[in-house]
């Protein structure tokens, strides 16, 4: 029989959830429209148009040593043509946030090539070729992973997540790169992803209401969406691990 | 040193709050008799971005704003999320609670009854303000820092 692989454990909501977002198979639901020039000034690395800088020449205008790996991978369109590595990086309200950090990286490496995620509890970064990250950066903002209000796109000075959302139903941000226009209700990108003021507003869309959240989060919570202790697969598996682990230098056997 | 004698709550709500709202509440808060001293508590705002890439750039925030507390202007240097009261005595509690009810009508509120403000000067208290510390400073401010407490006057 052909391997399925099963991505998370859990019979909860958010757990599908989970499944969904790291299935490459999954096509994710584009649910708004931020360009190609938008995403290169919020996250600031270039002006919009310019050339990309590279770090080395085109592959093809290497010598490349006689390498059964470098014949064997497909270099990525960055990587082929010698683009500097550049990052994009995500702090996620734990308040229903449609989307992680651990997730992040776990489907990041499912769904994309040539990158290297970091995790941290709050934010998530990923490094990655100039032209490949743009790519990436597109998905990751304009499809279901991403909520102009519960999702920052910050480079630095990053804390939010943890925090309770401010009136308007913001995630903190120290550096406000985002506001809400309240009369238009849409989210606007006022700084760039370090906390340079950008020329131009670069509006993100409207942010989703509570009810999608609570339906699309990937993110357990006992207050504001269902409690991890609710889930009792997902609990199972992780006493089955967390009972293996400890056991492990007994040599355990399954009965 | 603070009376171990005088009780202190705060105020926490579910969310953290606007400029305009933390006028409200503490305009409410100053009408009742009996509060002695208030700290705003809250993730901090800096005027210009303290590290990384875009250090010592101004940092322009909406939830930064100067509000109008009884006779006095306060500038916010937080966003505030919970409020840090020392009153008079307990019977102040049932009083503030119906004095900053209107306040909530979108979000809750909660008030807790405890201990916030530092009782014992610290030593860095000491090295700061020396064996003769005022001791309405004490627990109001980080000893480093060079703000002085706002008085609100006459609600007495």
């Amino acid at each position: 029989m052909a391997y399925k692989p099963q991505y998370c454990a859990g019979s909860s909501t958010v757990a599908a959830n989970r499944r969904k977002a790291m299935d490459p198979a999954h096509k994710l639901t584009k649910l708004r429209d931020v360009t190609d020039k938008d995403i290169v000034l919020i996250m600031g690395h270039r002006a919009p148009g310019s050339a990309y800088k590279s770090a080395h020449p085109p592959l093809s205008e290497q010598q490349e040593p006689a390498c059964p790996v470098r014949k064997m991978v497909t270099p990525t369109d960055g990587a082929k043509a010698g683009d500097r590595v550049r990052y994009i990086q995500f702090a996620d309200s734990m308040y229903n946030a449609p989307c992680q950090p651990y997730l992040r990286s776990y489907l990041e490496a499912y769904r994309f090539r040539g990158i290297d995620p970091g995790t941290l509890s709050g934010r998530q970064i990923i490094e990655c070729r100039e032209r490949d990250l743009e790519k990436y950066a597109k998905d990751l903002v304009n499809t279901e992973l991403f909520d102009p209000a519960l999702c920052g796109i910050r480079g630095a000075t990053v804390h939010g997540h943890s925090l309770r959302l401010d009136e308007n139903g913001m995630m903190f941000d120290m550096l406000q790169r985002c506001v809400l226009d309240k009369k238009a209700g849409v989210v606007k990108y006022v700084k760039n992803q370090i906390g340079e003021p950008l020329d131009a507003e670069v509006k993100v869309g409207k942010p989703m209401d509570s009810k999608w959240l609570k339906a699309n989060t990937t993110i357990y919570h006992s207050l504001v969406g269902s409690a991890y202790r609710d889930d009792a697969e997902a609990i199972e598996y992780i006493q089955r691990i967390h009972g293996l682990r400890v056991k492990y230098g007994f040599m355990p056997k399954e009965a | 040193m603070t009376e171990a004698t005088f009780p202190q709550c705060r105020i926490i709500t579910e969310r953290l709050l606007n400029p305009e709202t933390t006028e409200r509440l503490l305009n409410k808060v100053v009408s009742v008799a009996g509060v002695r001293r208030m700290v705003l508590n809250g993730p901090r705002l800096p005027v210009t971005i303290p590290y990384g890439p875009a250090k010592g750039q101004a940092n322009p925030h909406p939830m930064r704003k100067n509000i109008h507390v009884g006779d006095q202007e306060i500038p916010l240097q937080v966003h505030v999320g919970t409020v840090l009261l020392e009153l008079e005595n307990k019977d102040v509690i049932p009083a503030l609670q119906t004095a900053i009810e209107p306040v909530f009508t979108d979000f809750t509120f909660r008030i807790q009854e405890g201990r916030y403000m530092k009782t014992e000067p610290s030593l860095t208290d000491y090295c700061k303000y020396g064996p003769n510390a005022d001791k309405a400073m004490l627990g109001l401010a980080d000893p480093n820092s060079k703000s002085r407490p706002i008085i609100l006057q006459g609600i007495k």
